[in-house]
């Protein structure tokens, strides 16, 4: 056998053994056996100087030429096992896709924080400055300086809890207009919102402590037909485009005129039903022009400045939006409820 | 008020349908609350003549609006939605001698609390049942029928608004009646029965020697209407509203006459009441009426005369009423309007003493206008609106708290005192005078316990994977016992902190001292908060060994820690609940208000790690700060890896496992840099701690 032949015997062995080669390991092998510092192939490379002068060109050139080959075919083996390699390992990885994730509990807002913050949003939105104002109040400004007329029978719907004679626990936000309107010079557009107290028994619509919000506007020019755009302005943003305002005339002493505000029900969209009991209204807030005797108190002149003021509880929002019946739950915080909203 | 609508017909024609009417006096006010039909079985089983079927409505009265505490009352607000006037009751008594001023006199002590007192005598009444048309009437009212006399008086008050009393004149010691003040431990059993004490500056009705009746609430047992009383003496009186209503509320006492008067009624009316009411009880019980009231009146109340702007009328509705119109609404309501130059004077009858300035007659305006056609505006100036700065901050703090996976929760302020005997702080609770119950007797000095009853009842429930967190106010007297009040925050964990954490090991995912304060460091961080500090501290809701204060600057923000197992037990949570609170006010204080940038580092970071063992004593504060300050200013960061105590190392040490980020901001550091620095700082942590290295 010639030395070309016994080339193209080494060529077709290696080849083989190169597309039989079942790992990427094996393969190793092959390439060291034939392509090795001591591989077969490089081994004859050696021989050519042993090889007739005439030979040894055509020799090298087939050595080279064959190694060439035996590379690439290695270097395709090679992908080839590595992919299905790759493709074994992820079959091995198999997760059941059904099994539940891992995850961190949320935090979520409460409901009526996130009604007060949505009531100010509007409020802003309308120009009225929030502030902070305590609850822990005085006789003064809980009822004197709003125009409360001592030993009044208005004074029963708003039974307190007292902490000394003249201190007691706020039981509306209306409390503040005075605080504000002793401070600041008009035009005023403010806003306050939280916790007010009453001595009230507790069931599934009352509750010692509940929340409200107060706003008024002292301004020169401000009218009964402001307060009615106000609130309809309001009820439109919290409850959307179908309600309607109503006014009917009421009694407050820190306003006159004094209005209940009633929103079209939410519920039967005015045509009726058992939470509005028939009438198709849901009283909203009390609202009217702030009382001439409430302006002069603060010292503001009640011919150059009128203003209006309205306030109502904040429960019954979510209640109505979230179909909410038992008002205990906003403050009982089971977190079965509060992490439904 | 119960507003029988035949009885109603008698002052006014109802020309409508009663929901249409009911509606239109809604709207004008006068709320109808409910209508109620009473059957001819109702009447009989009343006690009634169960001839009749009525319509009842039940109207709302506010307390300004005593007026409309009566038949004649409702008619008149009636007047302008049928568009006509109220026919007033007729009365027309025929009268004998001798004049009742020889029966009976009267004298009022006290005329600022008394302004009048009407007495009528009749003598030789017949006492017996009242005929079936005024039980009726009384029944439909809501009212008991008693005898022809009380019948009476209830009658009169129900259709004119004037309480009234019946005596029996011949149980008057010294056929006198004295207005006067009470005495020192005088009594009285009223006709309820009930023995009431009487205290100086409650107003009586007393005869020669004794108090006959508490004035304007309830008359006296001894002198009461009785099967054998024959001569009676009518009281139609006008009591201060004020001093009814404090003796009321101090004998805890409610009647018909004492809601009335202390809603104000008519003085003007007094003298009427009293001849209809003869009148009526002549009609029932015949007898003879004494010529001539005793009608005792130091101060006639005199109409008040109002002038009114029709331009003020119009610039606080928004409306352009004519001013002939604002007459005509103000003329409806027996106000007697006339215009002289452009200028409405109005005369306001006595019976609304609820109007006392302009502003009133533009509500009454705007009542009879309507409140319904009254436009929609919005102020002409605009304004921009704001939060307040803790309104801002406050939604800032719940977003990271939110983020950091707690549960916002809102809690009552009114609490148990005991637990601010659990914080310690019962010295400076503020205390409710009267309390609905003995567990909501003080405002809360903390947070932190009305967490831990969120906690508890929560576990109660059946959830036992909790974080909580609340922003709200607390409540404390200062040393110099003044009441005060600020804004506080906290949170409360307890359990897992994974909703969902199968085959992760139990122990890393539990709430514990660090990862509340993991919470409060995120918090901080979120803010940007730089340098918080935390320092061993005690507290009575804490665990005495795991508790800390957090420091910032040098001000002390609040404090954290694992709850005391005993606080824990007595709020009934189980677990080993931890908890944070940070006064409000002084976290805003130490948050800048504006971030600034720092330049993103640009040269590459080298990381090492060092396992340090240092004495149980020592604290990792320590340590790191030891590490820090010999960095010459190379460590960006250290951050600690593991904890690690057991048989590798000595019983009384402990290795800390530091992971050092290596950084300059002008250039890249090499190898033999960083291990230079990191011999240094091996250097100082033997000398400063006494450490030594795995």
């Amino acid at each position: 056998m010639g030395e070309l032949e016994i080339l193209n015997e080494i060529r077709s062995m290696a080849l083989r053994r190169i597309l039989e080669a079942t790992s990427s390991a094996e393969l190793d092998a092959v390439e060291i056996e034939y392509l090795g510092r001591k591989g077969e192939l490089t081994q004859r490379l050696r021989q050519v100087g042993s090889l007739p002068p005439e030979m040894r060109k055509e020799f090298g050139q087939t050595v080279n030429r064959i190694k060439e080959e035996l590379v690439k075919a290695i270097t395709g083996r090679r992908e080839t096992l590595a992919a299905a390699e790759v493709s074994m390992r992820l079959k091995k990885e198999a997760v059941d896709v059904t099994l539940p994730g891992r995850f961190y509990q949320i935090g979520r807002p409460h409901i009526l924080v996130e009604t007060l913050n949505r009531i100010k949003q509007i409020f802003i939105g309308l120009g009225y400055e929030i502030v902070e104002m305590p609850e822990v109040e005085s006789y003064k400004y809980n009822f004197a300086a709003l125009n409360y007329p001592e030993e009044h029978p208005a004074l029963d719907e708003q039974m307190s809890f007292y902490i000394t004679d003249e201190r007691l626990l706020r039981t509306h936000t209306t409390a503040y207009q005075h605080r504000v309107m002793e401070k600041r010079k008009p035009p005023m557009r403010v806003c306050t919102l939280g916790k007010c107290y009453r001595v009230d028994a507790v069931d599934a619509t009352h509750g010692h402590t509940f929340h409200q919000v107060d706003c008024f506007t002292v301004d020169r020019g401000i009218t009964m037909a402001d307060l009615k755009g106000t609130l309809q302005q309001f009820a439109t943003e919290m409850f959307g485009k179908q309600v309607e305002v109503r006014f009917r005339p009421d009694f407050f002493p820190f306003v006159e005129p004094g209005a209940e505000v009633a929103v079209t029900c939410t519920i039967c969209e005015g045509k009726g039903c058992g939470v509005c009991k028939g009438s198709g209204w849901l009283e909203l807030a009390g609202a009217g022009m702030i009382h001439p005797n409430v302006l002069e108190t603060a010292g503001i002149d009640s011919e150059e400045y009128t203003g209006f003021a309205f306030g109502f509880g904040v429960e019954r929002m979510p209640m109505l939006i979230h179909g909410i019946n038992d008002l205990r739950l906003f403050m009982e915080n089971d977190l079965r409820f509060l992490r439904q909203l | 008020m119960r507003v029988p609508t035949e009885w109603l017909k008698d002052y006014i024609d109802l020309n409508a349908p009663l929901d249409e009417l009911a509606h239109k006096l809604t709207m004008a006010g006068l709320e109808v609350e409910e209508t109620i039909e009473l059957s001819k079985k109702d009447f009989a089983s009343a006690g009634g003549s169960g001839t009749r079927n009525e319509v009842i409505w039940n109207v709302k009265v506010t307390p300004n609006r005593g007026d409309w505490l009566s038949m004649v009352g409702v008619a008149r607000e009636l007047g302008p939605i049928v568009g006509s006037r109220i026919r007033m009751p007729s009365v027309d008594v025929v009268s004998t001698e001798p004049p009742a001023s020889e029966l009976i006199s009267i004298r009022i002590d006290d005329p600022q609390l008394c302004r009048r007192y009407v007495g009528v005598v009749i003598r030789n009444v017949k006492i017996k049942n009242s005929p079936g048309w005024m039980k009726d009437r009384l029944i439909a009212a809501g009212m008991r029928p008693i005898n022809n006399v009380v019948d009476v008086t209830n009658y009169v008050m129900l259709e004119l608004g004037q309480p009234l009393h019946a005596f029996d004149l011949r149980l008057l010691h010294g056929s006198q009646i004295i207005v006067r003040q009470a005495k020192e431990g005088e009594t009285i059993t009223t006709i309820d029965g009930v023995e009431r004490k009487l205290e100086r500056d409650m107003l009586v009705i007393a005869d020669a020697d004794r108090p006959v009746a508490i004035a304007g609430i309830m008359g006296g047992a001894d002198t009461e209407i009785s099967e054998q009383t024959q001569d009676i003496l009518i009281e139609s009186a006008n009591f201060n509203s004020t001093s009814i209503r404090r003796t009321a509320k101090r004998l805890n006492m409610v009647t018909e006459s004492s809601y009335r008067f202390e809603r104000q009624v008519d003085p003007s009316v007094a003298a009427i009441a009293a001849m209809r009411a003869a009148q009526l009880i002549y009609e029932l019980g015949g007898g003879e009426i004494a010529r001539g009231a005793v009608d005792v009146y130091p101060v006639p109340v005199e109409p008040l005369t109002l002038t009114l702007r029709p331009d003020r009328a119009n610039a606080i509705l928004g409306t352009s009423i004519e001013p002939a119109d604002m007459a005509g609404y103000l003329n409806s309501l027996e106000i007697n309007t006339s215009i002289e130059n452009n200028i409405l004077r109005c005369c306001v009858p006595t019976f609304r003493s609820d109007i006392t300035r302009e502003i009133d007659l533009i509500e009454e305006i705007g009542r009879v206008y309507g409140y319904d056609k009254l436009p929609m505006t919005l102020p002409r100036s605009s304004m921009q609106g704001k939060d307040s700065p803790e309104g801002a901050f406050r939604d800032k703090l719940r977003r990271i708290l939110m983020s950091c996976g707690a549960q916002e929760v809102l809690t009552h302020s009114l609490v148990d005192g005991k637990l601010a005997e659990l914080a310690g702080k019962a010295d400076i609770r503020v205390v409710v005078r009267n309390p609905l119950s003995e567990d909501l007797d003080s405002m809360r000095v903390m947070l932190i316990p009305n967490l831990l009853q969120v906690l508890a009842r929560n576990q109660a429930f059946g959830t036992s994977s909790l974080s909580v967190f609340e922003i709200g106010k607390i409540y404390y007297r200062n040393g110099d016992g003044e009441i005060g009040e600020k804004l506080s925050l906290a949170g409360a964990m307890v359990g897992s902190q994974w909703r969902r954490a199968w085959s992760l090991p139990q122990k890393a995912l539990d709430a514990n001292f660090f990862l509340c304060k993991g919470v409060v460091e995120s918090l901080l961080d979120g803010l940007g908060v730089a340098d918080a500090r935390f320092i061993r501290t005690e507290n009575p809701l804490l665990h005495p060994t795991r508790a800390a204060t957090i420091v910032v600057g040098d001000r002390e923000i609040g404090f954290l820690g694992e709850i005391a197992p005993n606080v824990a037990d007595t709020l009934d949570v189980r677990g080993r609940p931890c908890a944070f609170e940070i006064d409000f006010e002084l976290l805003m204080s130490v948050t800048p208000d504006v971030l600034k940038y720092r330049e993103v580092p640009r040269y590459p970071a080298i990381y090492r790690h060092l396992a340090v063992v240092v004495s149980d004593n020592i604290d990792y504060h320590e340590v790191e700060q030891t590490v820090i300050a010999s960095g010459r200013g190379l460590i960006e960061n250290v951050d600690l890896l593991d904890l690690y105590k057991g048989e590798q190392i000595p019983p009384d040490r402990k290795s800390l496992t530091l992971s050092m980020v290596f950084r300059s901001l002008e250039r890249t550091l090499t190898d033999e840099e960083v291990n230079a620095v990191l011999a240094e700082v091996r250097e100082a942590l033997i000398r400063n701690v006494g450490a030594s290295f795995r």
